[in-house]
């Protein structure tokens, strides 16, 4: 999902780490990692990167590892199912016989997916007893069960009468009714088959004179009861139970265990018989036959290309893998939805956990990255009109006077500020050094100074501090909205904040804001440079991404949090946050130094042409 | 120019503010002001259309024989509802006629701008984007995201948590668990929501973009 200028992604080191807890025996292949982790760079274009990048809200944290947890480094696991549409709870028996789809009346339209409703057909001048004959119909796209020609008695039941109709009306036959038809149809052939023995017939393939060919579902069918005849047989003359044919199972060992003794006379009766394939249709074979291709190919030249099916509309027909065209598709029913707990996949801990009923939005564990690791922002210092730190610029609002400032317009070349903001979500201070490369990575190479790379930056506290503690600098235009932050900063700016190195630019009670002084690079090679590097840029290759190399250290209570479990763990905490070094385990009291280190990557614009 | 005072911009700001906090642009559009009721501290921008007046018109038997004033459109606390966008209780016709159904938005909902929102419910701490068109009788639920330029069907349901977009709009992901969260201290003279410039958080509490709504 793109976001809007400027974005700020945390990268999830849970690769890397596993790739450095490998043991080294391949180490000739990996370029040191120890000797480099202090050279290596994060290139946010690396193709790898993409899959560890995530915006704060995604992560959770681990409070045992003390470690960030992406998407893919928790364990999911899913706690019940449920409609997307009807909002039901299906329970987990009902996903193991009937699969993962709502077998209500929820089901979406095959043309554009979206939600279908139920709809009556009744002529209000005659009005029949159910009310009429009820159909399936898409509100978005109109298309509707009509155009298949299936209607409907009843406006319930859905699942169950559509179950019983193939499209153009006629009625499907039903689980039992394949199988009978399927033994009266092998008794004919039997018959045929006799007779042919005795001479009088000569045509095998009259038995298809009462209706057409098999459909899908119908060769399916056969072909499912014909592996289970085979099956059943193949178990019975190995006298073993027919049901137990998994590979774990005390039967199968049995086998085993004969197959590899000695004697000849086992041996022999346990060579299992050769299991033969299908072989007529009734079996469930499918011989190619040539003239569906030239009908299929006939029927495009007569109705163009607009009666067949997208790739996509085609692939959602999950249980019809054969259909061309638009007047085979089938109402979908809605596929279900889960409620998933995560948990770390290294301890195993719940990160998060939703309380179970479907209605409920609510968490019973929910362990989030934003509560524990600081929060990086980024906007631009424009430095042209006054310091514009109207907190709630919405680019919507036509009320906003200052010119904003255009992101997606970067001037090449021309020194931009950036005001750099840390909050910190913990109840400790923290001090923060920050370092970035100084060339940025990628085609356009755009120089970036963090003009003050060391700060600390203040406990977070109850909000309800700052407002006790009175009008003591930023805390006030924290609270006291907008209108006061935005003269607040107004006013701060002539006061003299200043562009210096070395200094932060200001902070508040648990917030630090510092100065990123970037100079965007040039998207084509000035005239006089060297020439190799004309080509055309790639998609997105002139979006400023900054990788921003973030470590915290803090004292934080071993105590409290811990409970003793944390030494051994944090100890292990890779990606450059060993913990572990207070060590008191038992003392509540004790401090422990933390550490904390994680890359992200600042979206701070799009670099414009010249 | 024969009368430029009539030009003048009102003196009072753009918004009348009612007892309850609620901020009304004077440059909206409300028709039907007694079908609709505004929770407290939510906002209507300039260019909204509210259709209050397509109120439901089947008679509702009152117990006091009073002629009750039927809801029209329901809105919680902390609502934004961005320029440009209508309001429209969804309709249906039965019987040849046509009946409106009240609809109902809830608290910490926004709506992006230039948006055609015709819902039966929206619950709470739901984010529209930009230019999203909601058909009639959509149900969407708590923490829902609808990406810029959807297009909702009619009477989709949207399971809370999700991220819909897309024309038709179609469940395209999950929010994550930080939805809504602006982390442990926001607060702070800069923005700390998505990493921008915004002190409010999509899906999280709008008391703050309230508060600066000016």
């Amino acid at each position: 999902m793109a976001q809007p200028f400027p974005y700020t992604y945390y990268s999830c080191d849970c690769y890397d780490s596993k790739v450095t807890s490998i043991p080294a025996n391949r180490s000739s292949q990996q370029p040191q990692p120890d000797q480099d982790e202090d050279e290596r760079n994060f290139d946010p274009r690396n193709p790898r990167s993409n899959f560890s990048l995530y915006p704060i809200e995604q992560l959770l944290y681990c409070e045992d590892c003390q470690q960030i947890r992406c998407p893919r480094c928790v364990s999911e696991e899913t706690q019940n199912w449920y409609c997307p549409s009807c909002l039901f709870e299906v329970p987990s028996s009902v996903i193991k016989s009937d699969g993962h789809r709502c077998s209500r009346n929820c089901y979406n339209c095959p043309v554009c997916m979206s939600a279908m409703t139920v709809s009556s057909l009744e002529n209000p001048a005659e009005p029949s007893p159910t009310g009429g004959p009820y159909i399936l119909a898409c509100p978005y796209c109109h298309w509707s069960t009509v155009e298949t020609g299936i209607e409907f008695e009843k406006h319930t039941g859905i699942t169950a009468q559509l179950s019983r109709v193939a499209n153009g009306g006629k009625h499907l036959p039903t689980q039992k009714e394949r199988e009978r038809e399927r033994d009266r149809r092998k008794e004919l052939e039997n018959r045929r088959s006799r007779d042919l023995l005795s001479g009088s017939e000569d045509s095998p393939g009259l038995n298809r004179d009462d209706d057409g060919p098999l459909t899908h579902e119908d060769l399916y069918s056969n072909l499912m009861a014909f592996y289970k005849a085979q099956l059943a047989a193949q178990s019975s003359s190995s006298m073993y139970s027919p049901h137990d044919l998994s590979f774990a199972s005390p039967s199968s060992y049995s086998r085993l265990l004969l197959s590899y003794s000695t004697s000849s006379k086992k041996q022999k009766r346990d060579k299992p018989s050769q299991m033969r394939e299908a072989a007529s249709p009734l079996e469930g074979l499918v011989l190619h036959d040539p003239t569906t291709d030239t009908a299929a190919i006939d029927r495009i030249r007569r109705e163009g290309w607009s009666s067949t099916l997208s790739p996509a509309q085609k692939l959602s027909q999950t249980n019809h893998p054969t259909i061309r065209f638009t007047d085979e598709l089938r109402p979908m029913a809605s596929i279900l939805c889960t409620k998933r707990g995560k948990r770390c996949r290294s301890c195993r801990q719940y990160l998060s956990k939703p309380e179970s009923k479907i209605t409920s939005t609510r968490y019973k564990i929910k362990l989030l990255a934003l509560n524990h690791i600081p929060r990086l922002s980024l906007r631009a210092l424009s430095s042209v009109s006054t310091p514009t730190a109207r907190p709630s610029s919405i680019s919507s609002m036509p009320s906003s006077q200052n010119p904003e400032f255009d992101y997606n317009n970067l001037r090449p070349g021309i020194p931009t500020h950036f005001l750099l903001h840390l909050s910190n979500p913990l109840f400790d201070k923290i001090r923060v050094t920050l370092a970035t490369p100084s060339v940025t990575p990628g085609r356009i190479q755009s120089r970036v100074t963090i003009l003050c790379p060391q700060f600390e930056v203040g406990a977070n506290t109850d909000v309800w501090d700052d407002a006790l503690t009175g009008p003591g600098g930023g805390v006030s235009a924290a609270s006291g909205g907008a209108g006061a932050g935005g003269g607040k900063y107004g006013g701060g700016a002539s006061e003299g904040h200043q562009i210096e190195a070395g200094k932060i630019w200001d902070r508040g009670r648990n917030w630090t804001t510092v100065v990123l002084e970037v100079v965007p690079g040039f998207a084509k090679p000035l005239a006089g440079a060297d020439k190799e590097e004309v080509g055309e840029l790639d998609e997105d290759e002139d979006v400023l991404e900054i990788p921003i190399f973030v470590r915290l250290e803090f004292e934080a209570d071993v105590g409290v949090e811990e409970r003793g479990l944390g030494d051994s763990r944090g100890s292990r905490g890779g990606g450059g946050g060993a913990g572990g070094a207070g060590g008191g385990a038992g003392s509540g009291e004790t401090r422990e130094k933390r550490e904390e280190a994680f890359w992200t990557v600042v979206g701070a614009g799009r670099i414009a042409d010249v | 120019m024969s009368r430029p005072t009539a030009r003048k911009p009102a003196p009072k700001g753009e918004y009348i503010e009612t007892d309850s906090g609620n901020k009304v642009s004077r440059r909206s559009a409300i028709t039907g002001t007694a079908n609709i009721t505004l929770g407290g501290r939510t906002v209507i921008m300039a260019d909204v259309h509210l259709r209050g007046d397509l109120h439901p018109t089947r008679s509702v038997p009152s117990s006091s024989g009073k002629e009750v004033t039927p809801t029209s459109i329901s809105i919680g606390r902390c609502t934004v509802v961005s320029t440009g966008s209508v309001i429209k209780p969804p309709s249906r016709i039965s019987r040849g006629q046509v009946h409106y159904y009240p609809m109902k938005i809830g608290d910490n909902v926004f709506i992006g701008p230039n948006s055609t929102i015709s819902a039966i419910s929206i619950s709470s701490h739901v984010h529209v984007g930009a230019n999203t068109v909601i058909h009639p009788f959509a149900i969407i639920k708590e923490n829902v995201k609808i990406l810029p330029n959807s297009v909702v069907p009619a009477q989709m349901v949207i399971p809370s948590g999700s991220v819909v977009g897309g024309r038709p709009a179609k469940v395209i992901g999950e929010v994550g668990e930080g939805w809504g969260v602006s982390g442990g201290g926001a607060g702070g003279g800069l923005g700390v929501g998505g990493g921008g410039e915004k002190s409010w958080v999509e899906g999280g509490d709008l008391r703050e973009l309230v508060r600066s709504i000016k």
